[in-house]
């Protein structure tokens, strides 16, 4: 297998681990698959196009957890330590990967496998055990209901070996909140419930332990990529910054330029900022900085609040945090929003959901649709800070009101009505992420259109948020948002981190991008033959959702950001009309050459990627 | 007779590692007759050396790397922009360009 697998980087073996059946069994990994969709998420959505029927329940026994590494991971090449959870995800309905950091991803691949595919579903709660050659399905009942923190603490210590790397899930996962998350270590794999699929079959953790290495075809060519790219993370302005203050360094200038999403983006100025940002962060709770394997940007802090109502140890707090618990719920109190952070991780929530939940519950309380009564007693304002803390924990033990907000906004305003499904700030189901479309046309097209809702690793609005194209123009960002769509798919199929964004992008595939890929799977690519990878990449998740039923009138924006302008700042006026993104759709279809009606990819298109096989499917 | 342009100080404000930089997150900056965007940047790189061109140029090009300028509130580009006027007691925010994790 590994020594003999005909691409650089990769293992060439795939674990498959079936809990109806308890069947644990290995199996070569595709070559023509790897050279056509790499790893990750393209890898892990040919799989499941393959191997799950369309419309199965995510929450049953049919639908499959795939953990799937790159070529890239466990080398020495920079921010390359990501891994892909993949699964048909509860909360969106199709095709979802989360992609996550930290060491499990490498130690994955160091214990003899590229990927790992979980099916079935256990008949008591279990845990995987795997130690190079050795998988073991051991029982979990004793971790049932612990967090993620203490489950992995009784594994370490049962297992007798503190460097093993663990995927748990925690109460929320349990139960099966649609948007439970998966914490991998300290890292989270937080967006789209992957974490209640892995609940869904009993599944409470898998730790691994791994003492191979990955072999590349040379070694002396991977070593200067690495040590070009270090340069380039060291020296690139807009990664600076991310070793002092973390994601959230961008919290104070992007409240001056207007776009700090507020009080359930009603607004995008928030007064309360200054305690929150990346700077206050540093100065009152951060006490550490630490960094996923083999990389140099060393982005994660580690914070603690020693005392006090607010007590609490995170990795974090990152921007997402920030924006969620504070300037979306108007909390401007860095200890509290550690303790909010501390909490989802406890329960096992995405915290990005959890929070747009609570402000919608918020915004709810504050038009009169809900009173005292239905939120369990407390006064659910913006800006209540332990009226927040508690709803998390409602959310976590489905309690109260929580039992409602577990459902997401889309569900829970489709049930309370009243128009509260006008400010559930959600596309496809997922709740948004803290950065704005409102004045940048290319990422309100490549949100609308993006694969998971409200996720800003489907586009990204730097390339305007920057200036670095102008943001008043429509013309061409229907272009600008494939490409964009095309290096990020890219490096989450080979798996790199999107901090690395100056680097690895930021408008198109850069060069550096396909040298890495090159320099570790022995691969020529030139411009033209990655982008048609990614493109195949994009096009086979598309068809995944077209099969799902999805079609162009999925593809849509919160109704506040078609319809109610930013009202204040420097962006005052900005937003996405109806008919604008309409137009936008039009532009963004015709660049890929998808059909305008249906939104789905022709014939034409897909025989010219080599996915033939779905046109029966979609067509 | 030409009108001589009188001196101008201007009010820069910063974030982040920009901010570390500078020293304070609002400093002024007196630019003397180069009364443009592109005058006060050359002012700024002149003060602040090495540390503040790791900040604003690309290591590759040596360009200027795009970010957004605003300018009395206004927001303006780096890349096409540097040539507004500005005028004694202008404010300048200077919004770096940043994704989110």
């Amino acid at each position: 297998m590994a020594n003999s697998f005909k691409h650089g980087g990769y293992i060439g073996q795939l674990l498959r681990v079936n809990l109806t059946a308890k069947r644990i069994s290995k199996e070569p990994l595709k070559e023509d698959w790897a050279r056509d969709f790499v790893g990750g998420a393209g890898l892990s959505a040919r799989i499941l196009y393959e191997e799950l029927p369309p419309k199965i329940d995510p929450l049953g026994p049919q639908n499959k957890l795939v953990f799937m590494t790159g070529p890239l991971n466990g080398t020495m090449i920079p921010a390359a330590s990501r891994a892909a959870v993949c699964a048909k995800s509860p909360y969106t309905n199709s095709f979802f990967h989360s992609i996550f950091g930290g060491y499990f991803g490498p130690e994955l691949k160091f214990a003899g496998y590229d990927g790992l595919i979980v099916e079935g579903r256990a008949d008591r709660p279990v845990y995987l055990w795997i130690d190079d050659d050795r998988v073991e399905i051991r029982d979990a009942s004793h971790l049932w209901g612990k967090n993620p923190f203490k489950t992995q603490e009784i594994i370490r210590r049962e297992i007798g070996d503190e460097e093993i790397h663990i995927a748990t899930i925690g109460p929320a996962g349990e139960a099966k909140t649609p948007f439970a998350m998966i914490l991998l270590d300290i890292r989270a794999a937080g967006r789209g419930g992957m974490g209640a699929v892995m609940g869904s079959k009993n599944l409470k953790a898998i730790a691994v332990r791994g003492t191979g290495s990955v072999t590349v075809p040379n070694m002396l060519k991977v070593y200067n990529t690495a040590m070009r790219l270090n340069e380039l993370f060291a020296t690139t302005p807009a990664v600076q910054g991310l070793s002092r203050y973390g994601t959230p360094r961008n919290v104070a200038a992007m409240n001056e330029g207007g776009i700090l999403p507020t009080r359930n983006w009603q607004t995008e100025i928030f007064k309360g900022m200054k305690n929150i940002t990346g700077e206050a962060m540093r100065e009152s709770v951060v006490k550490g900085d630490r960094a996923c394997f083999a990389c140099s940007i060393n982005c994660t802090k580690y914070s603690v609040v020693p005392k006090g109502p607010y007590k609490s140890i995170i990795n974090g707090a990152d921007y997402e945090t920030i924006y969620g618990f504070g300037s979306i719920c108007e909390v401007d109190n860095m200890e509290v929003l550690c303790k909010a952070d501390e909490l989802c991780d406890e329960y096992g929530l995405d915290l990005i959901s959890t929070a747009l939940s609570i402000a919608w519950a918020m915004e709810c309380y504050e038009k009169g649709i809900f009173t005292k009564k239905d939120t369990d007693g407390i006064e659910l304002k913006f800006g209540n800070a332990d009226g927040m803390l508690h709803m998390i924990e409602k959310i976590g033990k489905r309690e109260g009101l929580g039992a409602l907000l577990a459902k997401g906004t889309r569900e829970a305003s489709r049930i309370v009505g009243k128009g509260s499904e006008k400010f559930a700030i959600q596309n496809k189901g997922m709740e948004w992420p803290g950065h704005t479309c409102r004045p940048f046309p290319a990422a309100a097209v490549g949100y609308a259109t993006g694969p998971r809702g409200g996720s800003h690793h489907d586009i990204r609005p730097t390339a305007e948020k920057s200036g670095l194209v102008d943001r008043k123009v429509l013309e061409g960002k229907g272009a600008l948002a494939a490409e964009v769509n095309h290096w990020l798919i890219l490096c989450d199929s080979m798996l790199v981190c999107h901090l690395g964004e100056p680097i690895w992008g930021p408008t198109k595939i850069s060069q550096h991008t396909i040298n890495a890929l090159n320099a570790v799977t022995g691969w020529e690519l030139d411009y033209a033959a990655a982008r048609k990878i990614a493109e195949r990449e994009w096009n086979m998740i598309r068809c995944f959702s077209a099969r799902e039923g999805f079609t162009r009138k999925d593809d849509q924006l919160p109704p506040r950001f078609m319809e109610e302008p930013v009202p204040e700042g420097p962006m005052q006026g900005s937003y996405i009309p109806k008919e604008t993104l309409e137009r936008l759709k039009d532009d963004y279809y015709t660049y890929r050459g998808w059909d305008l009606k249906t939104g789905n990819p022709t014939k034409e298109k897909l025989t010219e990627l080599g996915l033939e096989f779905a046109i029966k499917d979609i067509c | 007779m030409p009108v001589e342009a009188t001196m101008a100080k201007v009010k820069v404000k910063t974030f982040s590692v920009i901010r570390d930089v500078l020293g304070a997150e609002t400093i002024e900056v007196d630019v003397g007759r180069a009364q443009t965007v592109e005058g006060l940047f050359a002012a700024l790189l002149e003060r602040y050396g090495k540390p503040l061109k790791n900040l604003l140029l690309d290591p590759e090009t040596g360009e200027m790397v795009p970010f957004l300028i605003a300018l009395n509130k206004t927001l303006i580009r780096s890349t096409v922009d540097m040539n507004h006027t500005i005028k004694d007691g202008d404010e300048v925010a200077i919004i770096f360009p940043v994704g989110g994790g």
